[in-house]
């Protein structure tokens, strides 16, 4: 049975991954030759096959719901297209493309005369995009053999097979050292020698207090008022910084997760500044990386919101409604046109045009470690159109490589920090609500995102166990889960998965005014006992994804 | 004895990758799962294949068997008429329903693959190993735990 081989798209560690066809089902095959992953995968690398021939794949463009030919799609967008201002339009592109897609809506957008390009991948992991100037990247060989390692956020989570030489490091010698940081204790603090919980979303302060600590020639780092802020003692990040200290090898990975970052920019820069001063490489983890856009998203969604925006373009992978909270706003826009893998769950005014998965096109991209190469590991799914074809169909164009921008200083990374900290903080009286990555995939894994996190002190102020209900609203949704007792989270924050999208519901987009990214941080909630006292007994469902 | 799959509590990190490869080789049934015991402690769970299984005892029509030779307890799905008995018997609470087909189901050790189990090969951090007793006493698996109180990465 012939293997087919690629590198899996669901994260940048870039994991070789193989599946074999036996005439009746794809099986994913473990690869011990590979050299970054010897085969390990994670949930979502496992669950590739079941992508491929996914019950729910779309199979036939869609128009308000109803299946149409693929002529008639074209036909409509076209038409659409010559009712519309160039000023009127907007191309967004998220996660789900390739690097040559990208390049190519670049140049459809150039085509139609506008310069609303968008990047609709919001996740706050997006501002790893922002550099920091003399930063250098962590390699493999700096993780086997890291002596000391700090984490800031979950790492653990967000590339699970990353994690794999990181314990390995620390248990081969047990001379290697794990420093974590976050706001609350997830299973990757549990390794950690140190772990530094700081309050919700303050995880850039901590850092640019360790930075004082590592450099005492930095002038501006106010450490005792940005350990304060950060809501720690200024033992442990003596501590911190005894053990990060330079001479020792080792690393700083940082990630970021939906609804636990409040400044997602100043995290980014602010992990890269303690790498640099800690002379240790940097590897900012995330699932995606996308080139920015023309326009910042929250320009887009004010625009839409003044209705300057009457048509859109929104290729890879549907995401504007894996924010359902953008539903509303989206819905203001007359005519729509996006791309999915899948059958939307919702029925969606417009056109939903089906492309092949990430999993069936050739490409060229970069993991963490470097360049990769993506192969087919089956032919496109029957009925879908890649990007390219689409947009040849709208326009005749070329790609347009992307421009990298600047990398910032270090003297921007401190006034930034030093301006966020000055920022008021809203003294409410409400429980504040956090995001966690509980597990990821794909695949009938959200089952336990039912589950609120709350600590026992908390619970008593509540009066609830186990066995009750939270009803939780936030601004923009409400939602039930079932209470789970723990010290993991500290009192007065509540923590719930964010895969599933009635959970992201429940973080209201906001526009960082310091840097103009998006961020969904931690939201202010109003929890209420339910009546509820029993699970309700699932659905059964063939599948579930 | 034959191989089978242990658990280094102190490496798993809770990312639940054995679910995902066993459900995505069994199309979405999941013959390793990831549990929580006593709430604290949190480890994927699969059939120990015991020498003297209550499943074999139980079961009415033979569909659950015992290799001699490999101590390999294994079920013939297509047998199976769902009466649930080897479900109550297990002591470990391994054995599940099926509920789409109606029928029970249980761990196989993969042994349509020459490699050995799937959730093994991609267990990310080598916390699922798939080893013979003697390999047990070698590697020193589960003797001497690094982390003071493996399993309880969060209260």
């Amino acid at each position: 049975m012939a293997i087919k081989r690629t590198t899996c798209p669901f994260c940048r560690n870039g994991c070789e991954a193989g599946v074999s066809f036996d005439g009746y089902q794809y099986q994913m095959e473990y690869l011990k030759d590979a050299k970054v992953n010897k085969g390990k995968l994670c949930p979502r690398g496992n669950s590739a096959n079941l992508v491929i021939d996914h019950p729910k794949r779309l199979a036939y463009p869609l128009l308000d719901g109803n299946e149409i030919i693929w002529e008639q799609a074209i036909e409509r967008a076209k038409s659409w297209l010559e009712s519309v201002e160039p000023d009127e339009m907007a191309v967004a592109y998220s996660r789900g493309l390739s690097a040559q897609e990208t390049g190519l809506l670049r140049g459809f957008a150039r085509f139609l005369g506008t310069r609303n390009l968008v990047c609709g991948h919001i996740e706050p992991e997006s501002c790893f995009n922002y550099r920091l100037a003399g930063t250098g990247n962590a390699t493999l060989d700096n993780i086997k053999s890291a002596q000391t390692i700090l984490l800031i956020g979950d790492v653990f989570t967000t590339s699970p097979v990353a994690s794999g030489p990181m314990i390995e490091a620390c248990y081969a010698d047990r001379k290697s050292r794990l420093v974590v940081i976050d706001s609350i204790k997830t299973r990757q603090a549990g390794f950690a020698n140190l772990f530094l919980q700081v309050k919700p979303g303050t995880e850039p302060f901590a850092l640019m207090a360790l930075v004082g600590l590592l450099d005492k020639s930095v002038s501006g780092i106010d450490v005792d008022r940005f350990t304060e802020l950060a809501g720690l003692e200024p033992d442990q990040l003596r501590q911190a910084a005894k053990m990060l200290g330079p001479g020792t090898p080792g690393f700083v990975g940082s990630a970021m997760h939906l609804g636990r970052v409040r400044y997602p920019v100043l995290h980014s820069l602010s992990s890269q500044l303690v790498a640099l001063k800690a002379h240790k490489p940097f590897v900012g983890f995330s699932e995606a990386r996308l080139p920015e856009g023309l326009m910042g998203f929250g320009q887009f969604r004010q625009a839409v919101d003044e209705d300057r925006i009457k048509m859109v373009f929104w290729f890879g992978g549907l995401y504007p409604y894996s924010y359902p909270e953008l539903f509303p706003e989206m819905a203001k826009v007359e005519h729509r046109v996006c791309t999915s893998i899948f059958r939307p769950e919702n029925t969606l005014p417009g056109l939903v045009l089906p492309v092949p998965s990430e999993l069936e096109k050739e490409s060229i991209g970069y993991s963490y470690w470097g360049k990769i190469e993506r192969h087919p590991l089956a032919s496109p799914y029957s009925g879908t159109r890649s990007v390219s074809w689409i947009i040849g169909q709208l326009a005749r164009i070329d790609e347009i490589p992307e421009e990298l921008s600047k990398p910032m200083g270090m003297e921007d990374v401190l006034k930034m920090a030093t301006r966020t900290a000055e920022i008021p903080k809203d003294k409410t009286d409400n429980w504040l609500l956090v995001g966690e990555k509980k597990a990821i995939g794909i695949g009938g894994f959200y089952d336990d995102e039912q589950e609120i996190f709350v600590n026992p002190v908390a619970a008593q102020k509540l009066n609830v166990t186990d066995e009750n209900f939270l009803a939780v609203e936030s601004p923009s949704s409400r939602n039930e889960f079932r209470v789970h007792v723990t010290s993991a989270v500290p009192d007065g924050v509540l923590s719930i998965g964010v895969n599933a999208h009635s959970n992201r519901a429940l973080f209201p987009i906001e526009t960082d005014k310091e840097s103009g990214e998006t961020a969904m941080p931690p939201v202010s909630v109003k929890v209420e006992k339910t009546t509820a006292t029993a699970r309700p007994a699932p659905e059964i469902k063939a599948m579930e994804f | 004895m034959a191989k089978r799959i242990i658990l280094r509590l102190d490496y798993c990190i809770g990312c639940r990758a054995c679910e995902a490869a066993c459900r995505s080789r069994f199309k979405g049934e999941a013959r390793i799962r990831y549990g929580e015991i006593a709430e604290t402690v949190m480890v994927p769970l699969a059939c120990r294949h015991c020498d003297e299984p209550l499943c074999v005892a139980a079961c009415p029509f033979d569909v659950i068997q015992r290799d001699e030779k490999t101590g390999l307890v294994y079920q013939s799905s297509f047998l199976c008429v769902g009466c649930r008995s080897c479900v109550l018997a297990c002591p470990f609470g391994v054995m599940d329903e099926n509920l789409m087909r109606g029928i029970s189901q249980k761990c196989n050790l993969c042994n349509d693959r020459a490699e050995g189990p799937r959730c093994v090969a991609t267990c990310p951090t080598g916390a699922l190993q798939f080893v013979e007793e003697a390999e047990l006493t070698e590697k020193k698996v589960g003797v001497g735990f690094v982390v003071r109180s493996p399993g309880r990465r969060r209260p």
